[in-house]
């Protein structure tokens, strides 16, 4: 059975759908009323990044670039290394990657060179401590580790990021349905090519708001010079909130010409703030990540607390229903209280990663 | 109106139905349904229009696959008021539990 979409939205989630389930994918319609139809140069870039972690991968592009067809082969791993194009940060790329590398044949080692913090995607920050703990209670935890070697800010970038992900045999059926209180809050600000003390800058502007709340609070600078610091000169703060049973709620926000960073810090807290409020086990930006690992989970039912779905996950429920044939059940966690939050179940499908060499 | 708003608000969603059993977009189910319908009107208003129509768009075209969606501005500037950020206090350890 082909998998078969129109446009040009929800690229990456449903090449990673297909990938995984075995099933080729069409997707035609790929902006074809643009002035520049087709594909842009960061879905290029991608399709040629899947076609170095896996091994017998066929892609067609149509000669329009309106239209794809892949048939997915094995996610073999091993070690890689890619230059992506500066329209998409690196996190651009690691966010579909990481869905994928734990089935692969073998542990990966991707490198990955360009911008590490934009406006649009996941920072390496926010992946390095948001993303990838939340792949812990699938079991997927051992050796998964992202480095940031050289940071790189818009347009130049200059950037280099080094991702370890183990394999596993099987995910673990996850069952968070206790979001706990915020016990801690972490935040990482960081200046390249501009004045180191914009990142103090941006901490005592977060710290404002924030220590209101709770005395377990820190906030880091962290300094890049030289090489390290990339091409481009910005600055950016990310910040997390855990709770007593880590959960983790996270938001960022990056420097603009002609904005104080106190207004930044301020932009990033109040995101913040904002999560936390919504609540739940897992953040917005996280319900597919979680809900695709819920999915290949052991043939048992899995339970997540989350608030509503984002447009995103709404779109990515329907295209998991279309891969794995699982759908979820969605419900108000308590119908007496005024909480906008779910409960998330579904039946997992026992996904096993067959790519895997056995020792 | 006022009161058919509310109602609608306080009207729980059933995702479920709306995700599997619904032929919404996305965005059209987080506008909620009251808007669709009225976009249901404005289309058969278009039909009878003129002999020129515009190409329906799907407002997508510019719209990225993007995992940050950003916040609107005017939703954060509620936290301006220490009134809205001691609203949350029970979502941390040292506030009061909310019962």
């Amino acid at each position: 059975m082909t998998l078969h979409y129109s446009g040009h939205l929800y690229f990456r989630h449903r090449l990673v759908l297909a990938i995984l389930s075995g099933k080729p994918i069409k997707i035609d319609k790929i902006r074809p009323g643009d002035k520049n139809p087709g594909l842009r140069d960061y879905e290029v870039g991608l399709l040629r990044l899947i076609e170095k972690v896996t091994n017998g991968t066929v892609i067609e592009i149509s000669l329009t670039g309106t239209a794809i067809l892949l048939k997915p082969g094995i996610i073999s791993g091993g070690p890689v290394a890619y230059e992506c194009p500066s329209s998409r940060s690196v996190g651009y790329f690691l966010e579909p990657i990481i869905m994928l590398a734990p089935f692969s044949k073998k542990p990966l080692a991707l490198t990955l060179r360009g911008i590490t913090t934009d406006d649009k995607d996941l920072s390496v920050d926010l992946i390095r401590t948001v993303t990838l703990p939340h792949l812990e209670p699938f079991g997927i935890s051992d050796k998964l580790e992202l480095k940031i070697k050289k940071r790189g800010s818009p347009p130049l970038g200059g950037g280099e990021v080094l991702f370890l992900c183990p394999i596993v045999k099987q995910v673990k059926t996850l069952n968070f349905v206790d979001p706990g209180k915020i016990k801690r809050i972490r935040g990482i600000a960081h200046a390249v090519r501009v004045s180191p003390q914009f990142s103090n800058r941006m901490i005592e502007a977060a710290r404002s708001v924030l220590n209101r709340y709770i005395p377990d609070i820190y906030l880091y600078s962290d300094v890049y010079k030289g090489e390290e610091s990339g091409k481009s000169p910005g600055y950016a703060l990310s910040l997390v909130a855990e709770s007593t049973t880590s959960a983790l709620h996270c938001a960022e926000a990056v420097s603009q010409p002609g904005i104080a960073p106190e207004d930044i810090a301020l932009h990033a807290t109040r995101s913040l703030l904002t999560e936390v409020e919504r609540g739940g086990c897992v953040d917005q930006k996280h319900q597919s990540l979680v809900l695709l690992m819920m999915v290949l989970g052991s043939e048992d039912v899995g339970r997540c607390r989350m608030a509503e779905p984002t447009e995103r996950t709404v779109q990515f429920l329907r295209d998991v229903r279309d891969a794995f044939g699982t759908s979820f059940k969605i419900v108000p966690v308590d119908t007496s209280d005024q909480s906008p939050q779910l409960l998330y179940s579904c039946y997992g499908v026992g996904y096993v990663n067959t790519n895997r060499t056995l020792a | 109106v006022n009161a058919f708003k509310l109602a609608q608000r306080n009207k729980r969603k059933d995702w479920t139905k709306l995700i599997y059993y619904s032929a919404l977009s996305p965005r059209q189910i987080m506008q909620g349904e009251l808007n669709a319908s009225d976009r249901k009107k404005d289309e058969e208003k278009d039909d009878n229009d003129d002999f020129f129509t515009l190409k329906a768009t799907d407002g997508d075209v510019d719209s990225l696959d993007t995992t940050k969606e950003k916040c609107p501005p005017n939703q954060l500037a509620k936290w301006a008021t220490e009134e809205t950020l001691d609203s949350i206090r029970h979502l941390f350890i040292t506030g009061l539990s909310d019962t």
